[in-house]
């Protein structure tokens, strides 16, 4: 994403936001539909973006580069509507394979990642149970 | 009535409560004429507003077989409106600058995997606008008729980068890397029932009446016309849009057919259909052929029990001369042997020990299966055989790892909704053949199907030219390789109106030969149908090699510039859209509001009705004995999360090892006596197929017992259809006459011989077998006396 600042007066045109961000006119208003960005500062004639606008698209590209998903994000740039969600936090699922033994998995990783890593540690639990 | 009144009143009602269903996107309605070569095709969009303030709605579909957009029709209250073609980068800036302006603006954009995005924005609350959009799009080929395709939903597909999560219970995203662009997809619900209607009304228009018109995915109703016009509705009023439509037309061509006519432009346009077994039969040759299975997550439940049913049924007609090897690939490859082994009992037996391991699990790295196939095959090369539901992204590159990767891929196509456009150009791009089966057809005939038609070709270096003038133009160039079973079909044109003979060329075993086509066009409206379809085929091409290349950055973007450049002249060429060229209009209404700002909503589709959606949207359950705990983070031991994620809105764990409900099916028919049997006679002819022995003739006894079981096997294969050059068993029909040839003196009494001389000179005798049959089937010794009072029978003089 460009960094180029804002205009002297701090306002955006879409297009200027689209331009500076690299992301579609069609994108924003999706992402402003579902909540992830704020509307324009103004509505009507003259709707503009500022600098707020932008700093929410580059965090919103973070958490893309991190592996999430819109519909996962939305908790975190909703911020004080889900209080029981730790910031910055990535979901984790804790896997008991013997007594001695548990194996913590990101929870975020795609199914079928997912699938291979249980195959693994059904492989690993039935040898660690086996030599007891 | 006009198209505005028609849908003023439009409401989707749901029956349960009697409300109205407050959806963006309310119905889809398919219409047009499908040809043999093709379809022209009308899909009617009704997009309706629920909401306070102005709509944006994207809807999301992938295109059929060498489709392209033509153009819409955009209608509402007091307007209508018909798009216009510019090159892409402009009907984004119309559009944008129509929304701003609040105006109605609407775009269809085609993206890479032949993914469209339809765009409405500005609907006004409560307003109902139809967008009425024509496509050109293809059908699957075979000597007996077609099969069309239609999808009324979207399969999601696999991409190591892409992102998935199960957003709400029971509905799934997918967002894909910045690399694709802007395009959106659509959100997948596992219930489809409370989405939008879909429905259809086709016209199929032949040269010759049909002789069955069918459909496994839906009831359909059938209407005849005049000769060789047929209408085919949706039997139901409705139905749900998470399957695509699949129709079958059987036809009888016995000699070539020629479509279209002088258009208006004064120019001959025209397709030629020419049945293979006018080009002759195949020499038998021993097979080099690696079995390809992919194994990945999306192919879990009935697709993955479906491919290893079809390679079982290809292995059954092996022979000691063939050759094969067993791949099964997701993100990882597993092969059977290094190199290819012999079709004997061994061969097979150790295939079916691989086959029990094959299990759906992980990713779909095709070009990583396809790629240790080639090596199997060495430098003698030979064909592979895959089976797929083929969702996967990216697939420009896919095919051209696959050219590169030097072997004929056949594939068969697996699934309620597989990519008919990307498998159909994997085969046609390797000089393979492609089929597909739904998962309520019957796998083990289908496959058997293809494999009888990727044995040596019949004919070869094909070349269609004209004799006379020389004003004959023929694109795309025709394959050069004739198969069994699937026709030879190529476009033209001609300068001037004026009768022509076409001339096509091939080399056979026995030398050189060749046919003479006439053509005698007419003014007929089919000219500009086949002229676009050609021009949707060629566009198909060009943009499944648009892909970006290695180099610097001067030599990438000369590169880009000279593929949009080449999409842009086909699009102007033939006035149809395609990855360079978008359709967009924008439509000025009294009291548009400039500058608000839309609310964009993505129109829901139905979750392919096979596909698991956990195989896409979940999977975070446990598997097996291995139970999660709980949710952690490490980052933050202490802090345990009260429900995760992943858990439904009323706060209850998804229980990960229920099954996705099937959504029931609409009837198909299948239940009434004849279909019943036709079942019974197709696991006949498969169980007897399995149980031919590798030097072509059925097991027996003795030489005396397996000439007649062999003699019985031949008789019922040819009283179900089967004959040496047509048919789903034509390999067995030939397999079984050379054995009773070459075995005449293994008792055979004159009777037999005559019965055989009869059946050699191509008449089919009433004799059935069945009882016999089944004996054979199920591994039971023939009963010989029986056998014998059925071979008495006298052919007529």
């Amino acid at each position: 994403m460009a960094d180029s600042p804002t205009s002297a007066s701090g306002e955006l045109t879409l297009a200027d936001l689209a331009g500076q961000t690299g992301l579609s006119a069609r994108t924003i208003r999706y992402y402003i539909s579902e909540g992830l960005l704020p509307g324009p500062a103004k509505a009507g004639r003259g709707a503009t973006y500022g600098e707020q606008h932008l700093r929410a698209i580059r965090e919103i590209k973070d958490l893309q580069a991190q592996g999430l998903t819109l519909a996962e994000m939305r908790p975190r740039l909703m911020g004080d509507e889900l209080e029981d969600v730790t910031i910055n936090s990535v979901p984790w699922q804790a896997y008991q394979l013997s007594p001695d033994v548990v194996v913590n998995v990101r929870a975020d990783a795609a199914p079928w990642r997912q699938k291979q890593i249980r195959r693994l540690l059904s492989e690993l639990a039935s040898t660690l149970n086996k030599n007891k | 009535m006009s198209m505005t009144e028609e849908h003023k009143e439009f409401a989707l009602i749901n029956p349960a409560t009697g409300k109205e269903i407050d959806l963006a996107l309310q119905e889809l309605q398919l219409s047009g004429t499908i040809l043999p070569v093709g379809a022209r095709l009308l899909v009617r969009h009704v997009f309706k507003s629920a909401e306070p303030g102005p709509i944006e709605v994207v809807y999301s579909f992938g295109l059929p077989r060498d489709a392209a957009l033509r153009q819409f029709r955009i209608v509402g209250e007091g307007f209508s409106a018909v798009s216009e073609l510019k090159p892409t980068g402009q009907a984004v800036k119309s559009y944008e600058e129509g929304i701003a302006r609040g105006h109605l603006s609407t775009m269809a954009r085609q993206y890479g995997d032949g993914i469209i995005n339809l765009s409405v924005g500005n609907i006004r609350p409560g307003e109902v606008v139809a967008v009425y959009l024509e496509i050109l799009a293809g059908s699957e080929l075979r000597d007996d008729g077609f099969r069309f395709r239609f999808p009324f939903t979207l399969a999601p597909s696999y991409h190591a980068k892409a992102r998935t999560v199960e957003s709400a219970p029971g509905q799934g995203e997918m967002e894909l890397p910045g690399e694709f662009g802007d395009v959106m997809l659509p959100k997948w619900m596992a219930d489809a029932e409370d989405l939008h209607r879909i429905g259809f009304d086709l016209k199929v228009a032949l040269p010759h009446a049909a002789t069955e018109i069918g459909s496994p995915s839906h009831s359909i109703r059938v209407a005849n016309g005049e000769a060789g016009h047929h209408r085919v509705s949706l039997a139901p009023e409705k139905d749900a849009p998470n399957r695509d439509l699949i129709l079958d037309v059987k036809t009888r061509y016995t000699q070539p057919a020629v479509l279209g006519g002088i258009g208006p432009d004064g120019k001959g346009h025209f397709a030629v259909l020419a049945p293979s077994h006018l080009f002759g039969k195949a020499e038998k040759e021993p097979r080099r052929v690696v079995f390809l299975i992919d194994r990945s997550g999306s192919m879990n439940g009935a697709p993955i029990g479906q491919a290893r049913r079809a390679v079982e049924a290809c292995l059954g007609t092996l022979t000691e001369a063939d050759t094969f090897g067993l791949v099964a690939f997701d993100d990882q490859v597993e092969t059977m042997a290094d190199q290819l082994v012999k079709g004997d009992a061994a061969g097979r037996n150790r295939a079916s020990t691989f086959l029990k391991l094959v299990d759906a699990r992980g990713g779909t790295e095709l070009a990583d299966g396809f790629n240790a196939a080639a090596g199997i095959l060495g430098d003698e090369g030979g064909d592979v055989v895959i089976f797929t539901d083929g969702q996967a992204f990216e697939t420009e590159t896919i095919l051209r790892q696959a050219r590169s990767a030097g072997v004929r891929l056949h594939s068969l196509g697996i699934g309620s909704a597989s990519q008919d456009r990307f498998l159909s150009l994997l085969a046609r791009e390797t000089g393979g053949l492609c089929r597909f089966v739904s998962p309520r057809e019957r796998v083990d005939i289908s496959a058997m199907e293809l494999f009888a038609s990727i044995s040596s070709p019949v004919a070869s270096n094909l070349k269609v030219e004209s004799p006379a003038t020389g004003t004959l133009s023929i694109t795309p160039e025709p394959p050069s390789r004739v198969r069994s079973g699937e026709p030879v079909v190529f476009f033209g044109e001609l300068e001037s109106s004026v009768s022509e003979t076409i001339r096509i060329n091939w080399e056979a075993d026995s030398g050189p030969k060749h046919m003479e086509i006439p053509l005698e066009l007419v003014e007929s409206g089919d000219a500009e149908s086949v002229f676009l379809l050609q021009g949707s085929r060629l566009i198909t091409d060009a943009d499944s090699r648009m892909i970006p290349v290695q180099g610097n950055r001067a030599e990438r973007e000369r590169e880009a510039t000279r593929q949009t450049n080449l999409l842009k002249r086909l699009s102007e060429t033939y006035g149809l859209a395609s990855r360079a060229m978008s359709l967009v209009a924008v439509v000025k209404r009294k009291g548009d509001k400039a500058n608000v700002i839309p609310r964009t909503m993505i129109v829901p589709v139905g979750m392919p009705q096979d596909v698991d959606f956990e195989a896409y949207f979940s999977g975070h359950g446990p598997s097996g004995r291995i139970k999660p705990l709980r949710m952690v983070n490490p980052q933050f031991p202490s802090y345990e999360k009260p429900q995760n994620i992943f858990a439904r809105r009323d706060g209850t764990a998804p229980d990960m090892d229920e099954d996705m409900e099937l959504i029931s099916c609409s009837s198909l028919g299948l239940e009434d006596i004849e279909a019943e049997e036709a079942d019974k006679q197709n696991d006949l002819m498969i169980l007897l197929a399995g149980r031919m022995e590798p030097d072509g003739g059925m097991p027996g006894k003795d030489k005396m017992e397996r000439w007649m079981a062999s003699m019985a096997a031949l008789l019922f294969y040819l009283s179900n259809g089967n004959t040496r050059t047509s048919g789903t068993f034509r390999l067995q029909v030939q397999r079984l006459l050379d054995y009773l040839e070459q075995r005449k003196g293994d008792g055979a009494d004159p009777r037999m011989l005559d019965l055989l001389k009869f059946v050699q000179e191509g008449h089919v005798p009433p004799i059935s077998c069945q009882d016999q049959v089944a004996r054979i089937c199920f591994g039971q010794a023939i009963d010989r006396n029986m056998l014998r009072d059925h071979f008495d029978w006298i052919a007529p003089m």
